[in-house]
Parts: C-alpha cells; structure tokens; sequence
C-alpha cells in the first residue's frame, strides 16, 4: 500500500510540473523569438518560475521516498 | 545589458546559498544540535547542486533559442532525483541525519530565490524612484 501511495505521489508530482514547465517554457520560447535582445529578463523570469514550479514536486518525491523507507 | 540582470541574479543566489551552508557549519561545529545541523548542510548541499543545474540548463536553453536551436532536457529529472538520494542518504544514516532537517535543507534555496527576486525588485524600484 505504501509503495502505490509513493507511485502516485512521484506520478502526480512528475505530472504537475510537466504542465506547469510546458506553459512556462512555451511562453518564454515565444518571448524570445519574438524579442531576441530581452532574453536576459525573460530567462531570469523562466528561472523563477520553473524554480517554484519545481519545489513542490520535489517535496512530493522526498514524501514518497520517506513513505517507501518507513 | 539583460543579460547582466540574469548573470547577476545567478551570482547573488550562489553567494546566499553558501553563506547559508557556512552559518549551518558553524552550528554544526559550534552547538550541540550536530545532527540538525548536519540534516541542514546534507539537505542544501543537494539543493545548491538544484540550484547550480537549474541555472546552467536555463542559461543553455536561452542560448539556444536564441540561436533557434533545440533544446532536449531542462533537467526536472535529475533534480527529483537529487532530492530523492538526500532522502535516502538520510534514512540510510539516520543516526546522523535528523530527516524533517534534511527536507528544510533542500528547500533553502527556494527560499533564497524568492528573498533574493524580492529584494532585486525593491533595489529595482528604488533605483527608478531615484531617477
């Protein structure tokens, strides 16, 4: 039962900063094409928001992970 | 002149992290809580290599658009991975490790990005105030 509540958990996670990644990168592909010399701020703007994006999912690998070890 | 703003950002944050790990060396030598400190240095040593990957693949996936290139990974893989091998260091010695330290560790630098984005808009808005 722990390990299918880990799967879920990593599965879950993985799912939700792929979602959140994909709008993010998209949006700054986008930006960049269109507005070449503003890459500085718009990869400043990336790094943020991919960062935060990713601290949850992170959280939700090292809760699996402890679920799965105890 | 962008640019800048990105490679400053970037060398601000390394800078925070460390001063960060030194303070909880520090504790760590000079207090009696060693294994709290010691979950806190496990935990953001990982979290500054987070931190290292993350701007690096972001630096390359910004070089490469703009030479309308592809890029393949941004890495997300790696860092999940990262956390999860704090996590599993930590159950494995967890007589030295204290656990719910090591999940603080590997969210410093987080926090380290928010304080740091907040404080650049503020010396930001400063600066445009001034002009």
């Amino acid at each position: 039962m722990g390990l299918l509540a880990a799967a879920i958990a990593v599965g879950l996670a993985a799912l939700g900063a792929g979602i959140g990644n994909g709008l993010i990168v998209s949006r700054t592909v986008e930006g960049i094409a269109r507005q070449p010399e503003l890459k500085g701020s718009l990869q400043t703007t990336m790094f943020i928001g991919v960062a935060l994006v990713e601290a949850v999912p992170i959280i939700g690998v090292v809760i699996a992970f402890m679920v799965m070890g105890q | 002149m962008s640019d800048q703003q990105y490679q400053t950002m970037m060398k601000r944050q390394r800078r925070w992290t460390i001063n960060l790990l030194a303070v909880f060396v520090l504790g760590w030598g000079f207090t009696s809580y060693q294994h709290i400190f010691l979950g806190l240095i496990l935990g953001t040593v990982f979290s500054f290599y987070n931190l290292w990957l993350l701007q690096r693949k972001i630096n390359h996936f910004g070089e490469a658009v703009s030479r309308q290139e592809r890029v393949k990974t941004l890495g997300t893989l790696s860092r999940f991975a990262a956390g999860a091998l704090a996590i599993l260091i930590a159950l494995r010695y967890d007589n030295h490790f204290h656990l719910i330290a090591v999940v603080i560790g590997l969210m410093t630098t987080y926090v380290v990005i928010m304080i740091e984005f907040m404080v650049s808009k503020f010396e930001t808005s400063l600066r445009k105030r001034g002009e």
